[in-house]
């Protein structure tokens, strides 16, 4: 985690053309959201996760979050590696909650459960 | 809890070589893969592998996944298909669900082979339907028998982009161009020489800034890059396409080591974040090791092997391989890494562009490199292609990829290639080629043509590669192309060659005009057919 | 080694956390025209601020911290949004805790009795009543209390809105930096050491969660706080179903749907108190699938909804479950607010206010929290 010092942007926000770009398709966030988000204070990844949305969807940023990695890194004039990920969280696909219920923890070895 | 000794995620090669390894070693094996079929990526590839004998160069993709799976099976191991590891717990417990419910299991060693994800570029329209990963049109040809469109622009000129156009051609369609945003081809120059005589054009330096078209694609317009990529306004170019096929990379499936704790980082030449490994492939958890893309993207050759080692130690810290077989083992896995992973391509070298002479010395085409093909100025500079009298192979092999099929192929001994399977194949020139052909089938190039200027007066045949259905019988006529595909005399197959030992590549037979044989290297079947060659 | 990119290391207020109670406060005291530094270990929003479900609730509060929840709903969160130019996503639907056995009926009657005695406008109602309010329940259900000016906010952009107006009130927050200890000078609170020098100031606010215990240890304060674990998931986006705010009086899950279509549903597994998991892990094997079989059990319609991606948190529950919002008289100072027991979300913007004016004019006056001082606590006999 290193070490950032945030205090009022000076520069107002300025739009950009391609703003419009949806970049995650997830959650319908846009480039511009991106940046504005950035603009608004946030510096890190998981800051702009939080605020936006981005990466929160069905696939966890797993399409997207390299692209909104170099938006946020542009935008700070950072490099990208200082900018965070996207946490891996379980589960790694979308499992229907009575499937989840099932989850005992007293499972047999997968052979019982051949078809 | 139910526990394995070694729980494996993902049958993909790195996955079911580990799974191999351990269970030959004797340990209770499963496999989980959320797939409905094993083999994660291989089966898709049906293209042949590059490397050595070890590396099962010069088999197809798809072969090397029927054989691990087949070795996989002997050993007792267990693969669990359409089964997703939702996480990886506290003390390796893993939740899978499969059959309708999720079950947790242990395990005392964890191998994570996910692979890889395809990266994704956003330009205007990016998310219409016709937009895809060139991973998914792969995925919908080679596994479903879906054609993903009728005229293809491929974004991308990595090996990836370049294997995929190949196969689309092959499905069936027109690959319309092929670009990429760096002023040079990322791929192996055969694999763009195979495109380029098809006539297939490259445009370098050029990115993609528009996906036309109102529900779904109905053209693209590309630009020239400037230095920073990005588009130069102005030079904007429309393009009749239906579909797009982004092959811009792939990034590590870091995010089940991350779940599980292990500690990550971001490593740009490996494709981003990534598990920090020792170099048996142990993650910062002990007892969770990673193999495959998922360390770094690499080809599946490396994957396979990382998996063995990885396997290799947690056999030995579980008991099941003795300190001496592991570094015996391990050895030997070592050292054929090291090899998969030399030359101009390898990880440490990817992405140079300072590099313009190969290991002997050669200046690099580049015309390959930028065009896709070797200029006819730039031909004579190497040694394989060299001219002489009598049946030859012409071996157009001009990088140093890590190969040589070739070498080993050759009845006669013509071709060597050395210990340093990165070198340039040369003619020995001490024995004599029998026209076999076999060296055009076994090269993962199709780098290799078998030259005969003897047929009959004024003519010669030139043998080349030919993976096109249906295979153009003898006697059918057409048009030589030449290496940027470019229609260059009227040609007739004279014979086809297809033993088994050249795997399902066939030698098609050329007849063409001596002053044409230099430059022949593809041949274009009339359209109506009905005209007979004499 | 110091690092000297970080620029000003002294003011007249230092608040140590970044989360919701750090940037309100943050936000109020800048407000005043003090000069505040945040600092903050992680980055902001990342602790239970930015992991538990949103819920603002006064039903089945404590009295003692009920005067915030009160405040809060009724002064500060129906213009919140406006104040702080976020959509906080307010939504003021009503909280049913449910009862599915005549002791939990008991309890729930304990507790609205208590609350309405405090001032609280809440009701038992039948299990028929409670699934005329919210028709998705089961027959599982056969009473519940009711209290219809409970609700939700998204604690995420309520965080990030008293983040973005403090720094507009020319607050500065540097992240990445860990509090390692506090120091007097001259008989009062006066320095706040780190992993990356000493800050000064003449005002400190701790409320770093969890870890505050650690860092009013170095002054000699020990608040009777211990970490728990909760988890909490989020489905698939769904349509419309209800609004109300879901809890149960055995706690067996709590949750509600957000204005993002999906549902926000949380809760613990028992051995909360007794998990292993290291920090930065996310969550255990067996919390998800216990919530899902409590939620289906109570709420039929779930069983085939998707769960998109769960996570832990953890808070500092408090010795007697409320929390800590006190000055420290004996480090002058020293403010603390800390101990929420994993409920302070819905009562952040009342103790910024809190504590703005235990800080400014050392008490607080538009709420009472004199029951929440930090030297409440006694041994029993």
């Amino acid at each position: 985690m290193p070490v950032i010092v945030r205090e009022k942007a000076e520069k107002p926000f300025v739009p950009k053309p391609d703003d419009d770009l949806l970049v995650c398709r997830c959650e319908e966030v846009t480039k511009g959201d991106i940046r504005e988000a950035v603009h608004a204070g946030l510096r890190t990844f998981g800051e702009v996760k939080r605020y936006s949305r981005v990466g929160m969807g069905l696939c966890q940023g797993q399409t997207c979050q390299r692209l909104v990695r170099h938006i946020i890194a542009s935008e700070l004039g950072i490099a990208i590696d200082g900018v965070g990920r996207v946490k891996g969280r379980a589960p790694m696909e979308p499992v229907i909650m009575k499937e989840l219920a099932l989850s005992r923890r007293d499972s047999k070895g997968v052979d019982d459960y051949a078809e | 809890m139910k526990r394995y000794e070694m729980i494996v995620i993902g049958a993909g090669p790195a996955g079911l070589s580990a799974a191999c390894v351990a269970a030959e070693a004797g340990m209770d094996v499963v496999v989980f893969d959320e797939n409905q079929r094993p083999g994660g990526q291989l089966f898709k590839q049906i293209h042949k592998f590059f490397g050595s004998r070890e590396h099962q160069a010069g088999i197809r993709g798809v072969k090397i996944g029927e054989n691990l799976l087949e070795s996989a099976k002997n050993a007792g191991v267990k693969v669990v298909l359409g089964a997703t590891v939702l996480g990886i717990y506290k003390n390796k417990e893993l939740a899978v669900r499969f059959g309708g419910a999720v079950h947790n299991y242990k395990a005392d060693a964890v191998v994570i082979a996910a692979g890889a994800s395809e990266n994704m570029m956003t330009f205007d329209g990016w998310t219409k339907p016709g937009v895809m990963g060139a991973g998914a049109a792969q995925t919908l040809m080679n596994l479903h028998g879906v054609r993903p469109g009728k005229r293809v622009l491929t974004v991308g000129s990595g090996n990836v982009g370049l294997v995929v156009s190949f196969q689309l051609l092959q499905a069936g369609c027109d690959v319309v161009a092929i670009i990429d945003a760096a002023p040079r081809i990322g791929g192996y120059g055969v694999h763009a020489a195979k495109l380029a005589r098809m006539g297939i054009p490259f445009h370098t330096s050029h990115t993609i800034v528009k996906a036309l078209g109102g529900d779904f694609v109905d053209g693209a317009v590309i630009a020239e890059t400037d230095e920073a990529f990005a588009p130069k306004p102005g030079t904007e170019k429309n393009l009749d396409v239906d579909t797009i096929c982004i092959a811009v990379g792939l990034s590590p499936m870091s995010r089940l080591a991350d779940n599980a704790g292990c500690d990550i980082v971001y490593d740009g030449a490996k494709g981003g974040y990534v598990p920090l490994l020792s170099d048996e492939g142990e993650t910062s958890l002990s007892g969770i090791f990673c193999a495959g893309d998922v360390c770094g993207i690499e080809e599946a050759s490396s994957a396979m092997i990382q998996g063995k080692i990885a396997a290799a130690a947690a056999a030995r810290d579980l008991g099941y391989l003795s300190g001496e077989d592991f570094i015996q083992k391990t050895g030997e896995y070592k050292d054929s890494l090291k090899k998969i992973r030399s030359g101009m391509f390898g990880p440490e070298s990817k992405g140079r562009a300072d590099i313009a002479r190969t290991d002997e010395g050669y200046p690099l085409s580049r015309s390959l490199l930028q065009r896709g093909f070797i200029a006819d100025d730039e031909v004579t500079g190497f040694p394989s292609i060299a001219h002489g009298g009598g049946t030859r192979a012409v071996i157009e092999c001009t990088q140093n990829i890590p190969c040589d099929p070739c070498q080993d192929i050759c009845p006669q001994g013509c071709i060597e290639v050395g210990e340093n399977i990165t070198s340039l194949p040369a003619l020995t020139g001490n024995k004599e080629c029998i026209g076999c052909g076999l060296c055009v089938g076994v090269c993962s190039g199709q780098a290799i043509f078998l030259i005969n200027d003897d047929f009959e007066a004024g003519y010669g045949t030139v043998g080349l590669p030919y993976e096109f259905l249906p295979l153009p019988e003898k006697g059918a006529v057409g048009r030589a192309l030449d290496r940027s595909g470019k229609e260059i005399c009227d040609a007739v197959v004279v014979e086809t060659v297809n033993s088994k030992a050249m795997g399902k590549t066939p030698m098609l037979v050329m007849k063409v005009p001596t002053a044409s044989l230099a430059g022949a290297r593809f041949f274009r079947a009339d359209a109506d057919g009905a005209r007979k060659g004499g | 080694m110091p690092n000297s990119r970080l620029g000003k290391r002294s003011a007249d207020v230092i608040v140590i956390g970044g989360g919701v109670m750090g940037c309100a406060s943050a936000y109020r005291l800048s407000a005043e025209g003090l000069s505040v530094i945040v600092l903050e270990r992680d980055e902001i929003c990342a602790g239970a601020s930015g992991r538990n479900a949103g819920g603002v609730r006064q039903s089945a509060r404590d009295v003692r911290e009920l005067p915030l929840a009160i405040y809060a709903v009724k002064n500060i969160w129906p213009t919140l949004g406006e104040e702080l130019g976020v959509d906080t996503e307010y939504v003021q639907k009503g909280n049913l805790r449910l009862g599915r056995t005549e002791a939990h009926l008991e309890k729930l009657r304990m507790s609205v009795t208590e609350n309405t005695e405090a001032g609280l406008d809440l009701l038992m109602v039948t299990g028929t009543e409670a699934r005329e309010i919210c028709p998705y329940m089961s027959e599982e259900v056969i009473g519940a209390s009711w209290c219809p000016t409970d609700g939700y906010a998204n604690p995420l952009l309520t965080t990030f809105g008293y983040y973005r107006r403090a720094l507009d009130n020319k607050a500065i927050f540097i992240t990445g930096i860990t509090v390692t200890g506090l120091g007097k000078a001259g008989g009062a609170l006066r320095k706040v050491y780190t992993d990356d020098g000493v800050f000064e100031a003449d005002r400190v606010v701790l409320c770093a969660g969890y870890h505050s215990r650690a860092i009013a240890n170095t002054v000699g304060i020990d608040i009777p706080v211990e970490r728990e674990d909760e988890e909490v998931f989020v489905t698939e986006q769904l349509p419309p179903m209800f609004d109300q705010v879901l809890g149960t009086a055995d706690a067996d899950f709590y949750g509600h749907r957000t204005k993002h279509g999906s549902f926000l549903l949380g809760g613990v597994s028992g051995l909360q108190h007794f998990t292993s998991n290291h920090d930065g892990h996310p969550a255990d094997a067996y919390t998800a699938p216990s919530l899902s079989r409590a939620i289906i059990g109570f709420f039929p319609v779930f069983a085939d909804v998707k769960i998109i991606r769960s996570w832990s948190g953890h808070f500092d529950a408090c010795a007697d479950g409320v929390p800590v919002i006190s000055n420290v008289e004996e480090v002058p100072g020293l403010t603390i607010a800390c101990a929420f027991t994993g409920h302070g979300f819905g009562i952040s913007p009342a103790v910024s206010l809190a504590i703005k004016e235990l800080v400014t004019v050392g008490e607080s006056r538009a709420i009472d929290v004199s029951e929440l001082r930090y030297d409440r606590f006694r041994a029993k006999q």
